[in-house]
């Protein structure tokens, strides 16, 4: 029998953004008997993944294994819930869609429900898809799926932070936990001599940070994981987009759905909350200033402009090696459109807690690491992709996509023959989801899958038709997200 | 469309997409009575009834008209050491909840060197299985009894007809005759149609090749190379003999490993079917007919029989106009009963893709993506078996203790004997509990701990284990013996 590395005893955290603080709360709390030790060097603006205030509804499970509750986790840190986004404009003389946290429909018959949606879609008679989706109608509504029971709890709420809040609930969490806290910026990185791992990370006073395993989450300078290597797999043929102005707004009404408006070299969000809204402008340099940008905010009633931030997005295949392992945009830069900068963060903490190797980062272990992360990363890309790629706009910044990455020419080529999406493992994002981006903006198959003909076209139209109805009846006895949030805010005496 | 062949996998064909696809297309099934369908009593995974269900069959129906009896998993007698013996159970150990998954703290306290019984002792399926009872699962998750699911032994042999009947009340035609000939375009290379010894002609724009080892359409007439695993599955020969039940029956099949391969006991309502699998390189037909006729029990209803086969598979199941489906596309041997289980992946494929016509290749293309990465994953699995041995006592077990293995097969057992990780994948017939099933009863044990696994007390982790088992042991005493069940609930009718 071989004898195996001890198990890592101690790990630093490179980073003071919510991605460091949130690996080293995980890391301090999940794994037992570990020692956490954080460099809590802010983040510089480039990443995102530290800037962006919306969230999936994955956070709220990412706190579920925290054990931090809604009351700590999102009300006393500034959180407010979102429902979903409404996209609009990315497919002009289409009506705009939302996509929101939750399934689409219900199987009946022998097919899913979107080969009965699709038939009638073809048929002309089909209400819009979203009108089957809880989620999407609570959304529209600015309704919160509660109590979760029935029709309702096929729809998941998820965060718009308060970004500076959370991240000091994440410190004073961090510090309650034992996790020992160091300031200063990264000044060198010390390599051993014998096999290349990470010594020490010496910081600008000239203290050293020692550890058996250090998880990079500085930003895309990834100054210790790029120290290792800096393979970078560049995805900006695809995804043009390389600048980002956010800004902010009046206090409104919450109603819990960001609106991203498609423009002529980009794209921009507004999310309405009680204490601020919030704008953002994500375009690319080649075709649009950053000048023209903040005008753009501007227009919308936008203050508080932040200078514009440059980023270029990929992904390190790799993105753990020897004794390091990169989270947040030291790994992955991806636009915020659809928000996955934090969720791709939070599924590579949740990874590295499953997959801790031992001491020696045994290259089987790190290699199974890197294979699952890898292929979540492209799927998410993909996701995000595809809003570009099947977008029928007709400015030079729309036009002419080389050809895509295989996997998602896979999915849109099963998808426009007959209505299918094949199945990849690590896939965050859900087949209903992808029916929402692909439907809503206008990519229909060529033809209606076969297994739909054995249920009566009447058949398949009262049961699309009495689930729309019971989706509504169950919306409008869910309380408004406003008044709900303020009554909750009011409980914790805030 | 045109199904060649009505085996087992034929009638499977014929009746779903006879079901499924009604006004997409008639089914002609053209099979001849002169050839014998392989069937020698079916062990089945649980998936298969979905597949029933799917197709609106009747399950007490089903296993009266099959003389069909429960299966919660399979025996694996003799196969780390001779003596050993565990059960791969159709369900988890412990609860299958909670983010760190049981095997890692069942395995810590192994390395702490607390006495524990085998793992499966905390598994609901095979300690159902060992009291040899049965009963259906609980749908509410928090109970105990909700943490496994089962498959069915039945008679293949009347399978075929059952489902015959049900496809022709679909209005599937059968045609009888002996196939002589296929005639082909010669542009496309598509089959046009089937000749029989007759003269006559079947004309179709698909077929479904489920003609078997003949592999007539695949292999015959398209020449489609098959991918040879012979080196890392030796086993080339069955020997197979039904005999009269003496003993109980077990809600389980039996695979006893041998000097020359395994033999495998299902037990049906009627009768046991017994076979011995083995590597014709280490064994004559002879001596291995000697050898299963001393092994077992009961009296012999018939012949033996002996199958030939090699293990592999087609590069592609699914080329120009012809899909195959079952023995046509590739054989493994039914050590973890995946026969059928790939027959109902490659037809559940199809209708899923079933395609216009014109036949376009991203259908076709994703279809063989589809079966390949099934027929490979089993194919690791089966090979696990073999590798993961001491046995050290005949020239086969030394060959395949020692043999090189594929590297994926590699790669997965170096990351379980490291800190007991299981390579993880949502799709594919065996997840966690199976792979667990087999590492552990086979003596792979992994050297690390998980340090998810390190934070509860040894005396509460052990408190808890004890209280599942209490709970396992209420709830198995809770349902009835197995024959009482199938007495109740599915007696066999008269054989026909």
């Amino acid at each position: 029998m071989t004898s195996i590395d001890a198990p890592i005893a101690r790990i630093a955290v490179i980073g003071g953004g919510i991605v460091g603080w949130s690996a080293a709360v995980a890391l301090r709390r999940r794994v037992p008997g570990v020692a956490v030790t954080i460099v809590a060097t802010p983040p510089p603006p480039d990443a995102l993944a530290d800037r962006i205030a919306q969230t999936l509804p994955s956070t709220i499970g990412f706190h579920d294994d925290l054990g931090l509750g809604e009351d700590d986790a999102v009300l006393r840190a500034g959180g407010v819930w979102r429902l979903g986004t409404e996209f609009e404009d990315w497919a002009p003389g289409r009506p705009p869609y939302v996509h929101a946290y939750g399934s689409c429909g219900q199987p009946f018959g022998t097919a899913s429900f979107h080969h009965h949606w699709l038939r009638a879609a073809r048929d002309g008679t089909a209400a819009p898809f979203e009108a089957h989706a809880p989620a999407a109608m609570l959304a529209r509504a600015g309704r919160m799926p509660i109590p979760p029971t029935g029709i309702v709890a096929e729809a998941q709420a998820a965060v718009m932070l308060d970004v500076p809040r959370y991240r000091a609930m994440l410190e004073a969490f961090a510090r309650h936990l034992g996790v020992e806290v160091r300031d200063g910026d990264v000044a060198t990185v010390r390599l051993r001599g014998e096999d290349g791992f990470v010594d020490a990370v010496l910081l600008a006073d000239g203290s050293a940070v020692t550890a058996d395993v250090f998880v990079d989450a500085a930003g895309p300078g990834a100054v210790v994981r790029g120290a290792i290597d800096d393979a970078w797999e560049d995805w900006q043929r695809w995804l043009r987009c390389d600048r980002l102005v956010t800004a902010e707004g009046a206090a409104e009404r919450s109603t819990g759905l960001d609106r991203v408006q498609a423009m002529p070299a980009g794209w921009r969000w507004r999310t309405p909350t009680p204490d601020r809204t919030s704008h953002g402008c994500c375009y690319a340099s080649a075709f649009m200033s950053d000048a023209d940008a903040q005008q753009v905010l501007a227009a919308a009633g936008a203050t508080a402009m932040t200078p514009a931030v440059a980023f270029r997005q990929g992904t390190r295949p790799e993105p753990w090696a020897r004794n390091c392992v990169a989270i947040g945009d030291a790994a992955t830069v991806i636009e915020p459109l659809e928000f996955t900068n934090l969720h791709l963060a939070h599924s590579a903490i949740d990874r590295i807690v499953a997959m801790l190797p031992g001491r020696a980062c045994h290259p089987l272990e790190i290699a199974d690491y890197n294979r699952q992360a890898q292929a979540e990363v492209v799927r998410v890309r993909d996701f995000v992709l595809c809003h570009y790629a099947t977008a029928q706009r007709a400015e030079p910044f729309w036009r002419d996509l080389p050809a895509l990455p295989d996997s998602l020419a896979r999915t849109l080529a099963a998808f426009r023959e007959r209505g299918r999406l094949p199945f990849f493992e690590e896939e965050t994002f859900s087949r209903d989801d992808w029916l929402t981006v692909l439907i809503g903006q206008g990519a229909m198959p060529r033809r209606i899958d076969p297994l739909i003909e054995t249920t009566d076209v009447a058949d398949s139209e009262r049961a699309m038709a009495a689930y729309r109805a019971a989706i509504g009846q169950a919306v409008s006895r869910c309380p408004d997200l406003d008044a709900y949030l303020h009554s909750q805010r009011k409980r914790l005496g805030r | 469309m045109v199904v060649v062949g009505g085996g087992t996998s034929g009638w499977m064909a014929a009746t779903a997409l006879a079901k499924l696809l009604p006004s997409r297309c008639t089914v002609e099934l053209v099979e001849s009575e002169a050839i014998g369908i392989i069937g020698v009593g079916e062990a089945t995974l649980p998936h298969i009834r979905a597949f029933n269900e799917r197709l609106g069959i009747v399950e007490a129906e089903f296993m009266a008209a099959t003389r069909a009896t429960f299966k919660l998993g399979i025996e694996f007698r003799d196969w780390g050491r001779i003596g050993d013996s565990y059960i791969h159970p159709f369900g988890t150990f412990g609860r299958g909840s909670g983010e760190v998954q049981f095997h890692h703290y069942y395995t810590r306290l192994l390395r702490d060197g607390v006495p524990l019984p085998p793992i499966e002792s905390y598994s609901m399926a095979c300690s159902l299985a060992r009291a040899n009872r049965f009963g259906q699962p609980a749908r509410d998750p928090q109970q105990i009894a909700s943490t496994f699911g089962y498959a069915y032994q039945f008679d293949a042999v009347a399978f075929a007809p059952y489902l015959r009947r049900i496809a022709e009340g679909l209005g599937a035609r059968r045609t009888e005759g002996r196939i002589v000939a296929a005639e082909r375009d010669s542009r496309s290379g598509d089959v046009t149609a089937l000749v029989l010894e007759d003269g006559r002609r079947v004309q179709g724009d698909l077929f479904v090749d489920c003609s078997g080892f003949v592999a007539l359409l695949i292999g015959k007439e398209l020449a489609e190379p098959f991918e040879d695993w012979s080196r890392w599955l030796p086993a080339d020969r069955a020997v197979a003999i039904p005999c009269r039940t003496a003993t109980a029956v077990t809600p389980y099949t039996s695979a006893i490993a041998m000097p020359s391969g395994w033999r495998w006991r299902i037990p049906l309502q009627h009768r046991t079917g017994n076979g011995y699998v083995f590597a014709s390189d280490f064994l004559s037909e002879s001596a291995a007919t000697d050898a299963l006729l001393g092994a077992v029990e009961g009296t012999p209803l018939a012949d033996p029989r002996i199958l030939r086969f090699k293990a592999g598979r087609r590069a592609r199941s699914w080329v120009n106009n012809v899909v195959a489906v079952g023995l046509a596309s590739g054989f493994l041997e039914p050590l973890e009963s995946t026969s059928l289980y790939l027959v109902q992946q490659a037809i559940t494929a199809l209708i899923e893709l079933f395609p216009e016509k014109r036949i376009a290749p991203v259908d076709r293309d994703e279809f063989n993506r589809l079966i390949n990465m099934e027929y490979d994953r089993v194919r690791d699995f089966l090979i696990l078996h073999y590798h993961a041995t001491e046995r050290d006592d005949s020239p086969f077990w030394t060959y395949v203790r020692t043999m090189p293995i594929p590297d994926s097969l590699a790669e997965k057992m170096a990351l379980f004997k490291r800190r007991g990780r299981v390579v993880k994948y949502r799709e594919g017939a065996f997840l966690d509990a199976s792979w667990v099933s087999v590492y552990l009863g086979q003596r792979v044990v992994p050297t690390g701990a998980d340090p998810r696994a390190a934070a509860p007390s040894t005396d509460s982790l052990v408190a808890g284990l004890d209280r599942m088992r209490g709970e396992i042991a209420a709830a198995v005493g809770a349902m009835p013996a197995h024959a009482a069940f199938l007495a109740g609930y599915c007696p066999m009718r008269a054989a026909t």
